[in-house]
């Protein structure tokens, strides 16, 4: 009776001792100048909330490596419990990484990996398989058949490439054509610059693909000056809600595929990290598709 | 040498340097004939859209025009478009403001930027690149600020995370569409009317005269007796308006005010003023020639855009072009 009622105490305790502990968790942005990034603030600060245990302090780095790597050192400094990063480059960025993780501070690293293995997880997602899936999804909705205008982003970033490496290996061995491609820098103006371009060359194309929605929104404010706006389909990457996802809702994308943030994995991962659960060394995020058909219902997983 | 006639001698004169900024546009649209794109380059639609697309830059390169001639330089104008374009979207959209207000209210902001800069100048003596850059920062930011880090687009989004869609409003149709039988956009003639406006200002009023003069030398033009400080208050004021005619024209052309828009538009607002042959040492140069500038970029992009030339080429392309035009201009 003695013993159990001590247990029932210790029990208890140990409950009240878990509900009262509260931590401070960093989180470090490579820059807050893409919409893309904001989101991912976004949704780490809407899934914190549900947890008031959980603190979270966030820093901009303003695109520069030795900003975000005095912003971690100021992390360590201030004696967080864990640290979040999103790095704009893996050289620069490891070592401070590498500093904190055998320091014993959990870091969970975000979409842009670091070097080596001393970091608790890396949550992102898959670039060459949203190209590709974007891909097989055009060559079905078009019959297998067709002329394209490809508007990449930078082919100098990873995202850049790996969207137009998957897209083309999702239409290989269809008859999808890509008749013209331009760089538009992840911009909407040059996009619908280059858009114009490609009207003017060709006077049929088929279906615009866009290696981000703002762009794809450009191409469509080029195809509806020129009154061609119905002869083609548009479709583009990332899905965000005030974004991609609205333009899908207003009928001028046919499709817009996800590139998630990963927030919310985020504070998952990092909350069971914090209560000593283990936790993969990484996360691979699951896309989604976004049609007309099925935007309202929250759109649709891609395998 | 007798053999030149009197009336190009004349013009020459009357015009200084407007021969070679011609030339140098003669060349581009030459190179344009022979790379035509199968035959894109001789339609009157590529050249619509060509200067459409540089109307924005355009209206940026008058305002930019006039400080450069006072000898000054203003790098905050992409900055204070984005703030610019985002102030009017909310009005138009988020607030329900008729457009002239909303216009009215962003004509407003946009010369209060461009005189706080003048003032930064003129009174305490802020070297401009410094006293614009510091505009530049700041705009940026207050952009982000009013519009919570998002585009203001007809998608507005309520406390519980649902969207409420509202008709595109009317002054973004105006500002998108074309006139003319289809051949002409709305926002090229804004341009239009700006680039004469300044011209007018430049060549046919005292403070046209009086900018020429403090570019030229400022403390000459101080002890002439010309008010150097109010007039350049003015230049950056009236550079910051244009800043706010652009800024509405890239939001009617996207549809929503983007707190993102104008990076690195103050880059190519400068190149196009030197092309066209205003020195950056002011004194010299015209909004005139400033136009010639605007279509030689915009008629070298084009032709790069409709025969798909590679990022890569495009860049080392219009570095050459730039230097080689500038060089060309000084003989």
């Amino acid at each position: 009776m003695r013993s159990l009622f001590v247990l029932s105490l210790l029990c208890l305790s140990s409950v009240h001792g878990q509900s009262s502990r509260t931590w401070t968790v960093g989180m470090s942005q490579c820059n807050l100048g893409e919409p893309w990034r904001v989101q991912m603030n976004a949704d780490i600060r809407r899934a914190a909330d549900d947890h008031p245990e959980l603190t979270v302090m966030f820093k901009d780095a303003q695109n520069d490596n030795l900003r975000q790597r005095a912003h971690i050192e100021e992390f360590l400094r201030a004696g967080v419990d864990a640290i979040l990063v999103s790095p704009k480059e893996a050289a620069p960025l490891t070592g401070v990484v590498r500093d904190a993780y055998r320091k014993g501070i959990p870091v969970i690293v975000l979409d842009r990996r670091v070097l080596g293995e001393d970091y608790t997880c890396f949550i992102g997602a898959d670039n060459r398989k949203i190209g590709r899936a974007l891909g097989k999804w055009l060559v079905q909705r078009l019959g297998g058949k067709g002329k394209i205008v490809e508007l990449k982003g930078l082919m100098t970033s990873t995202p850049g490439q790996d969207r137009h490496a998957g897209f083309r290996e999702g239409i290989k061995g269809s008859e999808l054509e890509v008749i013209f491609e331009a760089d538009m820098k992840w911009l909407e103006p040059n996009a619908r610059k280059e858009m114009e371009s490609a009207l003017a060359r060709f006077s049929r194309i088929d279906a615009v693909y866009a290696h981000n929605d703002p762009a794809a929104h450009g191409a469509w404010l080029a195809a509806r000056a020129a009154g061609r706006e119905q002869e083609m389909l548009f479709v583009g990457v990332d899905a965000l809600p005030h974004e991609g996802q609205v333009y899908v809702r207003q009928g001028i994308l046919a499709a817009s595929f996800e590139y998630p943030t990963g927030g919310k994995e985020a504070v998952e991962t990092v909350l069971r990290v914090l209560r000593g659960e283990k936790v993969p060394k990484e996360i691979t995020l699951l896309s989604r598709v976004f049609t007309r058909e099925n935007v309202e219902q929250g759109g649709e997983e891609l395998e | 040498m007798a053999f030149i006639p009197d009336w190009w001698r004349d013009f020459h004169r009357r015009f200084p340097g407007t021969a070679q900024a011609g030339l140098a546009l003669a060349v581009v649209l030459l190179a344009g004939a022979f790379f035509h794109a199968e035959g894109s380059f001789f339609e009157w639609g590529t050249h619509r859209d060509m200067l459409r697309q540089v109307s924005v830059y355009g209206i940026l390169a008058c305002g930019m025009t006039l400080v450069i001639i006072a000898g000054g330089i203003d790098l905050s104008v992409g900055s204070v478009l984005a703030l610019c374009g985002v102030l009017f979207s909310l009005g138009v959209i988020h607030w329900g403001w008729p457009g002239w207000l909303a216009a009215a209210m962003t004509l407003g902001v946009g010369a209060l930027c461009g005189a706080a800069s003048g003032i930064a100048t003129a009174h305490f003596r802020v070297q401009p690149f410094i006293a614009t850059l510091a505009m530049m920062v700041f705009a940026r930011g207050m952009a982000k600020l009013v519009s919570g880090g998002q585009k203001v687009s007809t998608a507005i989004q309520g406390a519980d995370g649902s969207y409420e869609y509202v008709p595109t409003p009317a002054s973004f149709e105006i500002l998108n569409a074309r006139i003319l039988g289809d051949n002409i956009a709305i926002v090229t003639i804004v341009f239009l009317l700006c680039a004469i406006v300044c011209w007018f200002l430049l060549s046919r009023t005292v403070l046209g005269r009086r900018l020429y003069a403090i570019g030229g030398n400022e403390e000459a033009a101080w002890l002439s007796g010309i008010p150097v400080k109010s007039s350049k208050v003015l230049a950056y004021g009236l550079s910051g308006l244009l800043c706010a005619v652009a800024g509405m024209c890239q939001a009617g052309q996207e549809l929503q005010g983007d707190p993102e828009a104008g990076a690195a538009y103050e880059l190519t607002a400068i190149a196009m003023v030197v092309i066209g042959g205003t020195t950056l040492r002011g004194g010299k140069g015209s909004v005139g020639l400033t136009v010639i500038g605007v279509l030689i970029i915009g008629s070298l992009e084009k032709i790069l855009s409709i025969n798909a030339v590679g990022e890569e080429t495009r860049l080392m392309l219009t570095g050459v072009i730039i230097i080689v035009a500038v060089m060309f201009g000084k003989r």
